[in-house]
């Protein structure tokens, strides 16, 4: 525990220590210079990764961030005399609202078409602030001075000082939202946001709020380029910038703090030190040896793949070999700027940081914080009175898709404490039934009450939060989470801690309540010891049971399980059927989707027979299994006796 | 009226070029759901190339198939270089790679032919003509039957071909066409190959307009980018439609609101077309499925 | 293998140990990107000056010559690569000069950190007048006291001047302006616009267009110069864009003269406009044709060392050629490498420098904040009305011609 803590913490203080020491023993004015801009691309690039890293997403529109908070900043101190504080609290607070503008039409999207609505809006902020010329001076740039922090004009290596500070600062607050409740479900949003709104975790709420602060840190950055560079001129924030400060973000490696700021030395220093001839080949002749090193190593023992291996040493070699060729290297900077980031990123996948970590952690054995004792179930899941009166109803509930009646006028009751089977044929609509309930689809008649009151239509996180949780029958895990925080992410009722004395580290004791509760569910399940795998690396049965348990995390009223034995091996039946009942005496009401008769049979008090989108059945497991139409409906024959 | 008339048609050619370079994006992204970001130096690369053909005194009709053919070897090699390893990995290395490719690119043009923009000669003469007071010049026109033409040779090929149906298929499912024995990496690579062919004609067709230099194509693309993701990543020939308008919306705009903002009303119907229809204005639009 | 590296290293870091009695000079400018045709002519030309000036000894600084050292730096004509290029520049401590760059945006951004230094800083080609007028006296505060950076290019002041006379001596009444979204095209119309004034008002501004860099199809702008009756078109610009506008002319059949910048004298637009180009005129101060030995044999050694057989940008590399001259002319009267020193010699140069572009006398005086002109090395006299004519850039006026001639003498 402790010797986790000092090496981290201890790592970043070294870091930090070190940095902002440099200023004292070297005056050197290039030095300083770059180091004030490694400082502000390090803010920059934290909030970048907030929605490449975190949300997954290619956002294209950063660089125009940093251009209104760097014009925003610029336009406080040169027409209303700002000071230093008010101006950068001007950026930052541009980048939250227009950050929160931008996400609410970029919300739908995904992949190329959330990169091109960013990319569009960040071709768009670059048009006006060059075309609104009496305000921003238009092409001929902006000239500022920097103005005075509380009286005082700061130096060269008094501005890199605040720089560094401010990015200390970022880092700790950035490092307490990305662990907590909200940097769970950033990633949650990312792996599934069917799943994210399904919990009742809101993906809009997450998205706006994800993509806003990352906007928000990126005019932050913006205003102290404008302190920097004092003079701003459109074309400075266009695509181009917007491609280096991607490479920044994935070559230091995504989802770490570490890796942005690594980023940033990386797109800030490497372009200016390659100008040196000396340097240049100094670099590539280490970054030779390295491929070669890692490239070796990589075959032997087969871990990564020939292309892998050899491409980077091809790169690099060609480096070395041109660098003695050409006359000028000054001439080819870009592309050897583009081979050496070619290795990177194909020797690299995980980015820069994410191989040192490995590395690391090969070298320090460092044992994970540990967890909690889970909490008593009746803390989780308090157990509900069994009444018997209808918890959900369904009345001549219709969905059609065009012409096809997937849903066509059902109408059925699920009483409270009850496991509700619904079976039917493939196609017979049961699916479409249960998305519709869930909110995934909205009706196209009919009603779905819940406890006598008409239930959200068509919407996922609405239907949630009113007490439906559900699986997926084609699972819907958060895969790059660990079991844990895939329950955790769910987790309802324990997250309180406002967000302001969230950013300032006051959220630990929650944190650890959530964790205790989450492991309890876990446990339930039967997945208690591999509470830290990874989702996607846990076998396909346990990563049935744990959306089971990350439904539970929601605490419902009613439970809404979408074939949860779908190609599970016999054994697991066994135990799902075990876990089932144990939910089941919590008093929590049940519909199972299900085709294995025999688990219907042995968990349903009542069942329901679709098929066409009708209902053809109803009653108890023996007394449907029995009835001709139902016989007729699953062998497609006649029945004749 | 004959102004309208001419800007919607001076705009509507350049939409044609955006459109060309589009259908480049498309087939790349329907096999292999990734996008060659460096599709803009593959234009330039090309059209360099064909220029150095031509100064080596090689007759036109020699030159495009010569120019066509280093387009593909270059989709190929890209295919190969940056693309293949991400889509193993499952990762989005794809999009840093062919990046990266186009600025390794860009600098190997820089130093190999110059940073100068130099004219194209092309047989087709460039004066214009006039009906009914509107200016166009034949080579505009080549340009325009140039693009339908390659788009129509590609879908004829995609269609009538068992290759071509064997893309189809990939397109459509590539799991269940990976069990039909289709091999995907086979296909995705001939998608490479044919998205190098299609941004080689569309160097080799504007280059006469827009002359042969290291940036001739990097304000073509973030357009055509625009153009093949509002019509829609599978729309096919979608993409000719949207590249007409925005060119003509752009070319309007820019004479009546003001030749600053010639790009604002495209950029803004572009989100909201976006926020609307996600896949695209012809774009399939997609049930969500759990 | 790792032997061989460690060879190969060594030989690397053997090469880079100079002479102590070297002259080092800085020079920057965009190498790659959209402005890179200048940029590079300007380097050549330099580095031409250098490549001749080494092969006769060096510089004479008191009893030794001195070769002259490079360091070059591609500032790909962004801002912020510019301050920190600026910065590195500064820190050198043997660092005699800097010549060099061609974007307005990269001066504004860089040259305070040059200045703060006292580093002797000559702007070429980069023609903007902001670069200049951004240290001398204004409303709210004082301009630099001592000035370390000169400019050896005609300023956007001069060129619209003459712009603007050119077109009220053909007897124009309406014109439009064309000009790109970049600094250098906004400053350009800006110019214009203040030189119509200043030229007593002849001029009627019908149409004021933009374009941006890559633009291809004008036709949206030259449509609306076309419908409000312009005359002429003045045109701030660079060369691909300026290519576009004079096909774009031809096409709608806007058939009036081109007048603008000096940039309508770079090959890309001359080339690319090819016979749509002719009868466009353009300010210059260096014309690529053979007017006397010197400039003979200036472009045929340009030709030779760069394999080339038109200089991309004659001006640039012309300024870039004489400016090292006078630099050089400067580090002689000096006795010294000091940057400081070398300002002083500039600000008071005795011999005349004989050029490629004139023979130059006292290009630079003291700096006064009230007098931009002072580090102005370019006058009036120095440029002339030039004109496409079939490929090649020649003299609008023969009258010029042969007064450039004379002041070369």
């Amino acid at each position: 525990m402790w010797k986790r803590l000092l090496l981290i913490r201890g790592a970043e203080l070294f870091a930090f220590g070190m940095l902002v020491a440099i200023p004292v023993f070297v005056n050197n004015s290039y030095a300083l210079g770059l180091l004030t801009l490694l400082a502000i691309y390090g803010i920059l690039l934290i909030g970048l990764d907030v929605s490449v890293g975190y949300l997954g997403q290619v956002n294209l529109g950063h660089a125009a961030f940093l251009g209104l908070g760097a014009y925003a900043s610029g336009l406080c101190v040169t027409l209303l005399g700002f000071g230093m504080p008010a101006a950068l609290g001007v950026s930052l607070l541009v980048g939250l609202v227009i950050g929160a503008l931008l996400a609410l039409p970029a919300l739908r999207l995904e992949g190329p078409q959330f990169a091109l609505a960013t990319l569009s809006f960040s071709a768009l902020t670059v048009t006006t602030l060059n075309e609104w010329e009496s305000l921003t001076g238009g092409a001929q740039g902006l000239q500022l001075d920097r103005p005075a922090l509380l009286g005082v004009h700061l130096g060269a290596a008094g501005f890199y000082w605040l720089c560094m500070i401010l990015l200390a600062l970022v880092w700790m607050l950035m490092r307490n939202l990305l662990s907590s409740h909200w940097g769970r479900a950033f990633e949650a949003l990312r792996d599934s946001p069917i799943a994210t709104d399904a919990m009742g975790v809101g993906t809009y709420r997450f998205k706006v709020a994800a993509f806003a602060i990352g906007s928000a840190l990126g005019s932050f950055a913006g205003g102290l380029y404008a302190f920097n560079f004092q003079y701003l001129q459109p074309h400075s924030f266009v695509y181009e910038l917007m491609v280096i400060l991607l490479l920044g973000v994935v070559l230091g490696g995504r989802k770490s703090l570490w890796g942005a700021v690594v980023g940033a030395a990386l797109i800030v220093l490497l372009p200016n030190l390659l100008s040196n001839r000396m340097l240049f080949q100094v670099f590539s002749a280490l970054g030779l040896l390295l491929a070669v090193v890692a490239g070796v190593r990589g075959m032997m023992n087969k871990s990564t793949r020939p292309f892998q291996a050899i491409a980077p040493i091809v790169a690099m070699g060609s480096l070395v070999v041109g660098g003695m060729l050409v006359a000028n290297t000054e001439d080819w900077r870009k592309a050897i700027f583009a081979l050496m980031l070619f290795s990177v990123v194909v020797g690299l996948p995980e980015g820069l940081m994410g191989f040192i970590t490995r590395f690391l952690s090969q070298l320090f054995s460092v044992a994970p914080p540990p967890l909690p004792a889970p909490a008593a179930l009746d803390e989780v899941l308090a157990a509900r009175p069994m009444q018997d009166k209808p918890l959900l109803e369904l009345r001549n509930l219709k969905r059609y898709f065009g012409g096809v009646k997937a849903v066509d006028d059902v109408s059925m009751a699920v009483h409270s404490g009850h496991i509700h089977g619904l079976i039917g044929p493939n196609g017979s609509g049961k699916s479409t039934a249960v998305n519709v309930i869930s909110g995934l689809y909205a009706p196209t008649g009919g009603q779905v009450l819940l406890h006598g009151k008409a239930l959200p239509e068509g919407s996922l996180y609405q239907v949630a939060r009113v007490g439906i949780a559900r699986t997926f029958q084609n699972l819907q895990l958060f895969g790059e989470l660990s079991a844990l925080d895939n329950v955790m992410v769910a987790l309802k009722g324990v997250y309180r801690c406002p967000l302001p004395l969230l950013l300032l580290g006051f959220a630990r004791r929650e944190e650890k309540r959530a964790q205790a509760q989450s492991l309890a569910l876990l446990e339930l399940v039967g997945l208690a010891q591999q509470a830290r795998s990874k989702a996607k690396d846990l076998t396909y049965g346990a990563q049935r049971f744990l959306e089971i348990a990350r439904a539970l995390a929601c605490k419902p009223d009613l439970l809404i399980l979408d074939e949860p034995a779908a190609g599970l091996a016999q054994p697991d039946v066994a135990q799902l059927i075990a876990i089932i009942k144990r939910i089941h005496q919590r008093g929590i009401t049940i519909i199972l989707i299900e085709h294995h008769m025999d688990v219907v049979s042995e968990l349903c008090d009542r069942v329901t027979v679709l098929d066409g989108g009708k209902v053809i059945a109803e009653g108890s497991a023996e007394e449907v299994k029995r009835h001709p139409l139902v016989i007729q409906a699953y062998l497609g024959v006649e029945h004749t006796e | 009226m004959s102004v309208i008339v001419q800007l919607v048609v001076s705009g509507a050619l350049m939409g044609m070029v955006y459109a060309l370079i589009a259908y480049g994006f498309q087939l790349t992204y329907s096999t292999s759901k990734s996008i060659n970001f460096g599709q803009g130096e593959l234009v330039m690369l090309s059209a360099f190339v064909s220029l150095s053909l031509i100064n080596t005194g090689l007759p036109y009709w020699l030159v495009v198939p010569g120019g066509l053919l280093f387009g593909v070897l270059l989709g190929l090699f890209v295919e190969r270089a940056a693309v293949r390893l991400a889509l193993e990995q499952k990762g989005e290395g794809w999009i840093l790679l062919t990046v990266i490719f186009g600025l390794l690119g860009f600098s190997a043009a820089e130093n190999i032919w110059g940073r100068d923009d130099r004219p194209f000669p092309t047989p087709v003469p460039s004066d214009p003509m006039h009906f009914f007071g509107i200016g166009i010049t034949p080579l505009e026109i080549s340009v325009a039957i140039g693009v339908l033409a390659v788009m129509g040779m590609v879908e004829l090929f995609k269609r009538k071909t068992l290759l071509g149906k064997a893309f189809e298929a990939v397109s459509a499912d590539r799991d269940a066409a990976g069990l039909m024995g289709v091999s995907a990496t086979r296909i995705i690579m001939l998608s490479y190959g044919l998205s190098g062919l299609v941004a080689a004609m569309a160097g080799i067709l504007v280059a006469p307009i827009t002359t042969v230099g290291p940036t001739m194509a990097s304000a073509l693309i973030l357009k055509a980018f625009s153009v093949a993701v509002v019509a829609g990543l599978d729309s096919g020939f979608g993409v000719v439609v949207v590249g007409l308008f925005l060119g003509a919306l752009e070319s309007l705009a820019s004479f009546y609101i003001g030749s600053g903002w010639r790009e604002a009303p495209g950029l803004i119907l572009l989100i909201m077309a976006l926020a609307l229809r996600p896949n695209g204005v012809f774009g399939k639009a997609s049930i969500r499925k759990v | 293998m790792k032997n061989t590296l460690l060879a190969s290293l060594l030989c690397i870091a053997a090469t880079q140990v100079y002479a102590g009695d070297t002259l080092k000079i800085a020079i920057t400018g965009p190498f790659s990107g959209g402005s890179a045709p200048m940029g590079t002519s300007m380097r050549d030309g330099a580095k031409l000056a250098i490549a001749e000036i080494n092969a006769a000894g060096g510089v004479s600084v008191g009893k030794t010559k001195m070769k002259i050292e490079v360091v070059e730096r591609d500032d790909e004509g962004k801002n912020d690569r510019g301050a920190l290029i600026a910065q590195e520049l500064a820190s050198m401590d043997d660092l005699s000069g800097v010549i060099g760059t061609v974007n307005t945006g990269v001066v504004l951004a860089g040259d305070k950190h040059l200045q703060e230094k006292g580093i002797t800083r000559i702007i070429t080609p980069a023609a903007g007048s902001a670069s200049m007028t951004q240290w001398v006296n204004k409303a709210d505060k004082p301009g630099a006291k001592d000035l370390s950076i000169f400019r050896f290019a005609a300023h956007d002041g001069i060129q619209a001047a003459m712009v603007v006379e050119d077109a009220i001596k053909r007897k124009f009444t309406k014109v439009a302006l064309l000009h790109d979204s970049t600094n250098y095209g906004v400053s350009g119309r800006d110019d214009l616009l203040d030189q119509i004034k200043k030229q007593g008002d002849k001029l009627e501004v019908v149409a004021t267009e933009k374009f941006n860099i890559g633009d291809k199809d004008m036709t949206a702008q030259l449509l609306s110069a076309k419908a409000k009756g312009a005359q002429a078109i003045l045109i701030w610009g660079i060369g691909p864009e300026l290519a576009a506008v004079a096909n774009g002319m031809a096409k709608n059949g806007l058939k009036v003269p081109l007048i603008g910048g000096w940039t309508l004298s770079m090959s890309n637009f001359i080339d690319n406009a090819g016979s749509n180009g002719n009868g466009t005129l353009m300010p210059q101060t260096f014309i690529e044709e053979p007017i006397t030995p010197r400039v003979k044999s200036f472009i045929e050694s340009y030709h030779k060392a760069y394999g080339v057989t038109r200089i991309p940008s004659p001006v640039s590399a012309a300024q870039g050629y004489d400016a090292v001259l006078i630099f050089a002319a400067a580090v002689t009267q000096a006795q010294s490498t000091d940057t400081h020193k070398i300002k002083d010699a500039l600000e008071d140069l005795k011999a005349p420098v004989k050029g490629v572009i004139a023979t130059w006398k006292q290009p630079f005086s003291k700096w006064d904040p009230a007098n931009v002109q002072t580090h102005e090395a370019f006058r009036r006299e120095q440029a002339v009305m030039g004109m496409v004519s079939d490929g090649r850039v020649v003299f609008a006026d023969s009258a010029d011609r042969a007064r450039l001639v004379k002041s070369m003498k």
